[in-house]
């Protein structure tokens, strides 16, 4: 166990690293040049080259990247926005406990829904419900986010008036000038953009749960349950969705962590503050080191929750830490 | 029994799920329904003024790093100038008078020495006396190599005030031309510049406290001396602008409180403001829906606000680059470029269309029409070009991909083609396209631009975009690359003259450049288009900055 977790540590550096360089190369090779643009409107070529070296954009490539990772690890610094000059550390810190508030919140709805759809479907394979499930998982998966999101906001928010259009509000209140607080306003701002975040999700796995339950009641195992005489809910609980949710568990941390980097067209359209949103904003303005910052935080999501998936993944079953 | 106890257990899951959401939405709608009705009981002076930014946030709030124009439109409700514009629609509004100083400057018979006396009673929102020494910082943190500001360096104020160079270079600890004694403040120029009080009414300098300090993050939250101050801000989130406690000055401060949400999406903030759940859009209203809010509400009766800018758009011409170095072919594409339908593009109330420099509430603009208004004038056009047009190669037209800018390049192409003309449609990534422009020797022929004034001066349309003398290897301004040692003179003279005469001269040059040197193919003078929730009134808007003033505004 203890090499495999050491084998998982240095794997989730190595991809750190990779990340945070193809960032790095990618904005190097988009020719803006964030120094003139922070420069001012017309700046003689002395400004600009004294705002460069105030961002440190003098320096070769590599030595930027050797000091965005010293400063990192050294002082966990991210370094300072191109376009508002906050810190971006500050940044992300306020931005990820919106997103996370998105991704967790509209994690227990999909699952709230796509568990007990897919058992039954699984369970009833050509039923109506089946067929209702199916046309729900074609729905969900063809349609995109942000047209749901602009349908369900026009429609609970707009017209009927039930829900806000958009906007968040914090979940711990007494945030100074805000408009609303507290837990019960920071739910009601999210169910638009919870149940948003579900369909898709949802319907990608209602089908894989159907197919994993239908997979896993043909196996010897549970056949050999039933002729020894165990209760079918001993069967279903026991045996069927104890092995059929294993590969769930998986996707679910992948899919977690990889949301955690930002829900970018829910967030948008519903104007959550969150890392998606203010990504877009970065990558629009060029601004490096909100990006790069926001791409660490996802990767770091990514990484930790798959670490955490292995790990437990392993711990369930011994065949993958063996092997 | 096994399929009913999963069908049980399926109803039972969604049934809690139904009845959380519920729950939640009754306890949340009761709530808000709570606040609506006491904002309806509220009165004009008072309540929360609930804006969206769309797309954007303030790059800044600190006033020694802010240009751009919603930040100014920001600190326009936190500051107190020497000189500032009224909260007055219209032409009103551009012209200046003396708010922090108690008149209009006293200079000194060489023009080169500027007295302000302050108005005695004015108070930072921590209950500070506000003494001239307020807007001596504002100039030394403005200039200061310690703050990264490039801002009035690029705008060269250290070559205006004495001094400022050395200050800006770390070679002296003060400014040593303005001094501040209690109340009285006194500007040393370099030279006499009839501009600078002019300059004064920009956000740079407004009055900060002696203080405040350097700092090239700049600063969120610190008292100011307007009628409101910036109570809390998140960036990329929420600004809170509460008011000032200690002005007691003519100014409105109607709302209790204004609270800026940014980066908001502009399809759902309208949705938003037209349900009452925001009061208006500092981005304004998506351009596919102005035609339509026109129709409900009537335009600037109530809801549906239209107003003028100070920002001009136009074509630029590449001068020194053939076949647009050519003046009669530049003059020809003055009327073979359809003016009305590169304004129809960007929705209607866009704009209004114009072949001229400045802009309306600019001293020196006189209206005038002499070139094509209402559509090509394809035989004008090519009685214009004559031979020029005939031999003319091939224009290169530079654009950003967006499809109100590609629509546009596409209107010029067509409009070439119509004048028997060849062109490459060159799409450039927004990221570098003014980079190109601003390069000298850019290969493009034709590219759209556009300017908004600093200050409400025709300098800063005139001299600033078109003095030749400024051209450099990159960051250019005058990216029509014009250089005319005739019109450079006139424009020196027009910028030492005042009062009537200096703006004779403007409207004279507004006129000339483009009669004789056609260095553009100006088409529009831009409108902004805002809609206001039910409960907002007092509409009044700044023509300088292109936002309603949001000190004036009353909710309720």
């Amino acid at each position: 166990m203890t090499h495999f977790l050491i084998r998982r540590i240095f794997w989730a550096i190595f991809l750190f690293l990779v990340a945070t360089i193809i960032t790095y190369l990618i904005f190097f090779v988009i020719p803006a040049d964030p120094a003139a643009l922070a420069a001012g409107k017309a700046p003689t070529p002395q400004d600009v080259a004294r705002v460069r070296h105030l961002m440190h954009l003098d320096l070769p490539i590599y030595q930027q990247y050797w000091l965005f990772l010293w400063n990192l690890i050294r002082h966990g610094s991210l370094g300072h926005s191109f376009v508002n000059r906050q810190s971006v550390r500050y940044l992300v810190g306020e931005d990820a406990p919106v997103t996370a508030s998105l991704v967790f919140g509209g994690a227990v709805f999909w699952l709230s829904l796509s568990i007990p759809v897919g058992i039954l479907s699984a369970l009833r394979p050509r039923s109506l419900l089946d067929r209702i499930a199916m046309l729900f998982v074609l729905v969900g998966i063809s349609a995109h986010p942000v047209w749901i999101g602009l349908i369900l906001s026009y429609v609970f928010g707009y017209k009927l008036g039930i829900t806000p259009i958009a906007g968040y509000c914090n979940f711990f209140p007494g945030t100074p000038g805000a408009q609303c607080s507290g837990p019960i306003q920071w739910a009601y701002h999210l169910i638009l953009p919870w149940i948003t975040f579900m369909v898709l999700f949802a319907a990608l796995y209602v089908r894989l749960i159907r197919a994993n339950v239908m997979e896993t009641m043909s196996e010897d195992y549970v056949r050999t349950a039933r002729a020894k005489g165990a209760g079918e809910r001993r069967v279903m609980v026991q045996h069927v969705l104890r092995n059929s949710m294993l590969p769930v568990v998986t996707i679910l941390g992948m899919d977690i962590g990889l949301a955690l980097g930002g829900a970018i067209f829910t967030e948008t359209v519903f104007n959550l503050p969150g890392l998606g949103n203010n990504l877009v904003s970065a990558a629009n303005a060029d601004d490096l080191p909100l990006v790069v910052g926001i791409v660490v935080f996802a990767t770091l999501a990514v990484i930790v929750f798959n670490f955490l998936v292995d790990v437990a993944y392993a711990f369930l079953d011994p065949r993958i830490r063996l092997s | 029994m096994r399929r009913k106890h999963m069908l049980s257990l399926f109803m039972l899951v969604m049934g809690v799920a139904l009845l959380v959401a519920a729950t939640t939405v009754a306890v949340a709608t009761s709530a808000t329904s709570h606040t609506a009705t006491a904002a309806k009981a509220s009165a004009k002076r008072g309540g929360v003024l609930r804006v969206n930014q769309s797309g954007t946030d303030f790059d800044t709030v600190d006033p020694g790093l802010a240009y751009v124009t919603n930040d100014w439109a920001l600190l326009y409700t936190t500051q107190v100038l020497l000189v500032n514009y009224p909260e007055k629609n219209g032409q009103a509004g551009g012209q200046l008078y003396p708010e922090g100083a108690t008149s209009f400057p006293i200079v000194s018979n060489n023009g080169k020495t500027y007295t302000f006396h302050i108005r005695p009673g004015l108070k930072f929102s921590d209950g500070t006396p506000v003494t001239a020494a307020a807007w001596q910082r504002a100039w030394e943190r403005n200039l200061s190599p310690k703050m990264g500001s490039p801002m009035g360096v690029n705008d060269q104020f250290q070559k205006v005030i004495v001094g400022a160079e050395a200050f800006n270079n770390g070679k002296a600890s003060r400014i040593s031309g303005i001094s501040a004694h209690g109340l009285t403040l006194v500007f040393h120029l370099t030279k006499p510049n009839p501009t600078f009080t002019s300059y004064l009414a920009m956000q740079w300098f407004g009055a900060v406290k002696p203080n405040m300090p350097y700092t090239t993050q700049g600063l969120n939250v610190y008292p100011s001396a307007g009628p409101y101050y910036i109570a809390s801000r998140e960036p990329n989130r929420t600004t809170v602008l509460k008011r000032n406690p200690y002005y007691h000055g003519s100014r409105p401060a109607n709302p209790d409180q204004i609270v800026i949400t940014s980066n908001t999406d502009v399809n759902q903030s309208l949705l938003q403001v037209k349900a009452g759940q925001a009061d208006l859009d500092m981005g304004g209203v998506p351009s596919t829906a102005a035609a339509s809010l026109g129709q409900q509400y009537g335009v600037n009766k109530g809801r549906f606000h239209v107003g003028s800018t100070s920002c001009v758009d136009y074509l630029l011409l590449n001068t020194v680059r053939a076949p647009t170095n050519n003046v009669a072919v530049r003059k020809a594409l003055n009327w073979g470029i359809d003016r009305p339908a590169l304004l129809r593009i960007l929705g209607k109330y866009a704009g209004q269309r114009s072949d001229q420099i400045l802009v309306p509430g600019v001293p020196g603009y006189r209206p005038y029409k002499i070139y094509a208004w209402s559509g090509a004038n394809v035989a004008k056009a090519k009685a214009v070009g004559g031979s020029a047009l005939k031999s003319a190669g091939t224009f290169n037209v530079l654009h950003t991909p967006t499809p109100a800018r590609t629509a546009q390049a596409q209107v010029v192409e067509y409009n070439l083609q119509k004048l028997g003309l060849k062109y490459n449609d060159v799409p450039t990534p927004g990221t570098t396209y003014y980079n190109t422009l601003e390069t000298k020797g850019t290969s493009y022929n034709i590219a759209r631009a556009g300017w908004c004034a600093d200050y409400f001066d025709p300098f800063d349309y005139i001299n600033v975009l078109l003095d030749g003398r400024s051209i450099q290897q990159t960051n250019n301004v005058d990216m029509a690359y014009l250089n005319s040692p005739a019109l450079n003179k006139q424009m020196d003279q027009a910028a030492a003259l005042s009062g009537r005469a200096r703006a004779n001269a403007y409207a004279k040059l507004d006129l000339e450049v483009m009669q004789k040197y056609a260095p553009w193919v100006p088409f529009m003078i831009d409108n902004t288009r805002y809609l206001t929730s039910s409960r907002v009134s007092n509409w009044v808007y700044s023509t300088y900055f292109g936002e309603p003033d949001l000190n004036a505004l009353a909710v309720g």
